[in-house]
């Protein structure tokens, strides 16, 4: 039982990381970076690379999220930019990036073969028995980088001048730029911030996946079912909620049910709390529980 | 004289003898369709599986269309119909030994049900989470099919059914699957163009973009989604029954990559266009095939030519084509003053004069209105509002005073929290605003509710929903019936009568897109009028209005009210709405203050200071 609890938590920081990712990108810009996951395959795959040729894993692990940050923002110049140019509500995003995942993907099944590489350990050797459970350093360390990054990015989003930029840029872009925001650099960073974040995510779970150029579609789908159970559209940090959420059903599955339920069985979840509440299990759509309202209206 | 229908956007220009003349092309690409499918049921295996791919994805691709291009519904949803009907056919006519055929009908009730299940479901969220819910339904689907190996065969899949012969007499025919798989592709063009060339078209698009306004004319707009989403899982489901006699069915032809590889193949051959989505599924389904370079290269070729098609091309293939062609054709001359038409008295009626004004009877009443929005404060606070048969009663009131919400409240966009709203006697607060519509009440919109890539004619013709019998019903074999015919040409008059008679008639050949602001205002009344309302609900009709269209509007209200419609005018102008109104009432902060005749009202100390601002 608290075996697959946290290894659920640790799979679902992981999950929750990109879910967050989408749901940052998604907060600013109203589309679904389809080409998210691959984010996180470029960062492994050009660690994994630089490491096995003699560079330091932190060094390979920074070249890795540069990368992919150049790669996420490259995905909003190319094709998210210029469809919301032209109509902003317009879904010609859904096509855009999409091509632009086809793209990176195999572009990268080109350069490093189709097939799984070595991926760097940094500390999944290392075992640390909790209670009954065993954990390996590298969920420790997964669980515990989630968790700063999801406070951070909620810390941000709510007291910084940024992060209400981005809040004013997500409510109405136009309203937002005729106050003098540039809509166009808080939309750059948070394409980058979320590039990083999948980057993360790529780096926490490398170890055990080894470094695969298709990596992207499943973790990219894992994202986002945690982003829609939680109700990441809403909130980005709903995501995270979302992923835990996800990682322990998918866990408790595999140990309850048997070996091959958590590839079917998170989506009989998704699916009930989709009935239930059509934006998500944290979102204001969802009947039985509604999050404290963050503006208070006069009057 | 009647000027020709044509719910092209850009073909504007009236033609004569159309009729005939695209009878005759019609006539011509149907016998070039039929005889290319002849030449393909005969040739080599090769030539025809690439055909018949591209034919079936041409399917799928106008089953999107259908709900994507005409209702704003992006349905990732299609490639999860695909699959059931493609995996229901294969399970149950190989294990079972079911005859095919009896398959078609059950796949096409089935997976119509289906859709509407799903669909009702996610249009409880509109927009973007309707696109979600219909991914993740396709995503569920794939892992089910993956993952049941027992049934489905897990990744491998599973060899399709194969397609009953032809008797013997018809063997010179050729390959009978040709012949399905493309006279289903014709049907399913037919079924769409049909409903493109229908009244039900100018109202799908009017649920698109302004569904108050389709419901307002009294389309049930949820019911109509649902419906047709139900016709286009039917369709996808139907695409997947031709698909499972192709070869082998797994999981991979049906994920949620291919729902969204059927939405580009619909935004490059261009949406909600008659052949586009054919196009676009011809030229992506084609592709591997044309482009044999390594399997990486092509799909980063692939992936960059989507990108590239979505930002240059926004419209498709067929939309630039369209585009040059109505170049080609000129522009239009343009119209003369809104208000051109002076001569109002004398012109025939547009409103049905129900019965003589008594002035006892009341029409419309609220009684004890509540309203809110969210958790703000109450709007409307014991509204009572009593309006007399044949009267013009005018609602006047400072901005945020709850008017609009008050219209709102009377035609059903709005139920109150409280209070009774009664038309006619009837009490309606429950009543979809559809409905409300059936019993003689129309409105219009503040900020005009029109569909702007139509002529303000197809948009009038939205007015006459409910007026038409069966539209619904009638739209998918519409310019097959005589009926048909008739009563599109019958709404076309009447739609352009009405235009006439606000004096927009030289406007009904332009797009509203291109119409000035006091065009679109009389397209609206237009549409209202041409139903023949007993009570119209005006919001705002004269805001933006030059003051020489102000008195043109007074004088169309004046002329409906001797034909004895009720109205409630929401206004700010006071010197034009005074001189009409039999009663005025004043809203202030969601409250009536007074309710009296203009003279009464303008008298009012009370009302000088709030509102008159004396």
């Amino acid at each position: 039982m608290l075996q697959f609890v946290l290894s659920g938590v640790a799979i679902g920081s992981i999950y929750g990381l990109i879910g967050m990712a989408l749901a940052i990108s998604f907060y600013v810009t109203r589309i679904i970076n389809f080409a998210q996951g691959q984010l996180m395959m470029v960062t492994v795959m050009v660690t994994a690379e630089l490491a096995s040729s003699g560079y330091p894993v932190w060094l390979a692990a920074l070249a890795g999220l540069v990368c992919s940050c150049i790669i996420g923002i490259l995905s909003y110049v190319i094709a998210v930019r210029p469809i919301l140019l032209s109509n902003r509500f317009s879904f010609g995003w859904l096509v855009s990036t999409l091509g632009f995942a086809v793209i990176v993907e195999n572009a990268a099944a080109y350069i490093w073969g189709p097939t799984s590489q070595a991926f760097p350990p940094i500390l999944n050797g290392i075992s640390l028995p909790i209670g009954g459970a065993v954990l390996t350093a590298q969920q420790l360390l997964a669980i515990v980088t989630a968790a700063v990054l999801a406070a951070g990015f909620e810390v941000v989003r709510r007291y910084t001048l940024f992060g209400k930029l981005g809040m004013a840029t997500a409510a109405d872009p136009e309203m937002a730029s005729a106050i003098g925001a540039n809509t166009t650099v808080v939309a750059i960073v948070a394409f980058a911030v979320s590039a990083v974040y999948a980057g993360i995510a790529g780096l926490l779970i490398g170890p055990s996946t080894f470094a695969n150029p298709y990596l992207g579609d499943t973790f990219g789908t894992y994202g986002f079912i945690a982003m829609m159970i939680g109700g990441g559209t809403e909130r980005p940090i709903a995501a995270m909620f979302g992923g835990l959420l996800l990682g322990v059903c998918a866990e408790g599955a595999n140990a309850l049910i048997n070996s091959q339920a958590s590839d079917w069985f998170p989506f009989i979840v998704l699916v009930l709390i989709l009935i239930v509440s059509p934006k998500g299990l944290f979102s204001t759509s969802n009947p039985l529980f509604r999050p404290r309202r963050a503006a208070v209206t006069r009057g | 004289m009647v000027s020709a229908f044509d719910p092209q956007p850009g073909a504007v220009a009236p033609r004569l003898r159309v009729g005939r003349w695209r009878a005759a092309r019609l006539v011509a690409v149907l016998i070039a369709y039929l005889a290319a499918t002849a030449y393909v049921a005969q040739t080599d295996i090769g030539l025809q599986s690439l055909v018949l791919v591209a034919a079936v994805f041409g399917i799928l691709a106008i089953s999107l269309d259908l709900v994507a291009g005409m209702l704003g519904l992006y349905s990732l949803g299609q490639g999860g119909f695909f699959g059931i009907g493609a995996y229901a056919t294969t399970i149950l006519a190989n294990d079972y030994g079911w005859n095919v055929f009896g398959l078609l009908v059950l796949i096409l009730v089935g997976t119509g049900l289906i859709g509407m299940a799903v669909g009702a479901m996610s249009l409880r969220v509109s927009g973007l989470y309707f696109a979600i819910t219909t991914f993740i339904f396709t995503l569920v689907l794939t892992v089910l099919a993956t993952d049941m190996v027992a049934v489905t065969g897990g990744l491998q899949g599973l060899l399709g059914p194969t397609f009953p012969d032809f008797p013997a007499s018809l063997e010179w025919l050729g390959t009978p699957l040709v012949w399905c798989i493309m006279l289903a592709l014709l049907a399913c063009l037919g079924l769409v163009w049909n409903i493109r060339h229908s009244p039900l078209y100018p109202i799908l698009l009017s649920i698109r973009d302004a569904e108050p306004f389709a419901e307002a004319a009294g389309a049930r707009t949820a019911a109509i989604k649902v419906g047709v989403f139900g016709v286009s899982a039917a369709m996808a489901g139907g695409a997947g029954w031709l698909f499972s006699f192709l070869g082998v069915v797994s999981p991979s032809q049906f994920d949620w990559s291919v729902s969204l590889n059927v939405l580009v193949m619909v935004l490059i051959g261009g949406i909600n266009t008659s052949i586009g989505p054919v196009v676009g599924a011809m030229f992506v389904s084609m592709f591997p095939n044309v482009v044999n370079i390594n399997p990486w290269l092509q799909e980063i070729v692939y992936g960059a030519l989507s990108i590239l098609a979505i930002t240059l091309l926004p419209d498709g293939v067929v939309g630039i084509a369209r585009r040059a062609l109505a170049r080609r054709a000129g522009g239009i001359a343009p119209a003369a003053d809104v208000a051109a038409a002076e001569a109002l008295p004398g012109t025939p009626n547009i409103a049905v004069a129900s019965a003589s004004p008594k002035d006892s009877e009341i029409i419309v009443e609220c009684r004890g209105i509540e309203f809110g929005y969210g958790l703000g404060p109450k709007v409307l606070r014991n509204v009572d509002l009593a309006v007399r048969r044949g009267h013009i009663h005018g609602l006047i009131g400072p901005n945020g005073s709850g008017k609009s919400t008050l219209a709102n409240v009377i035609s059903g966009r709005l139920t109150p929290h409280a209070g009774e709203v009664l038309l006619k006697g009837t009490r309606v607060e429950g009543m979809p605003a559809s409905s409300r519509s059936r019993l003689g009440l129309r409105r219009t919109f503040q900020a005009a509710q029109l569909v702007k890539e139509l002529t303000p004619t197809q948009n009038v013709m939205v007015g006459l929903f409910d007026r038409v019998p069966r539209i619904v019903g009638r739209a998918p074999l519409w310019p097959m019936l005589a009926s048909g015919r008739r009563d599109l040409a019958a709404m076309q008059r009447r739609a352009s009568e009405a235009l006439s008679l606000v004096g927009a008639g030289d406007w009904t050949a332009r797009q509203v897109a291109d119409v000035p602001h006091g065009i679109e205002q009389l397209t609206q009344l237009a549409s209202v009028c041409v139903a023949g309302p007993d009570i119209i609900v005006l919001d705002e009709p004269a805001t933006g209005l030059s003051a020489k269209e102000v008195r043109h509007l007074a004088a169309i209200l004046a002329n409906l009210k001797t034909q004895g419609v009720t109205m409630i005018i929401i206004e700010h102008q006071t010197r034009f709405l005074f001189p009409l109104c039999d009663r005025v009432t004043v809203l202030n902060a969601g409250e009536v203050i007074l309710t009296g005749s203009a003279d009464e009202v303008r008298a009012d100390p009370v009302v000088r200071q709030v509102y008159l601002g004396e």
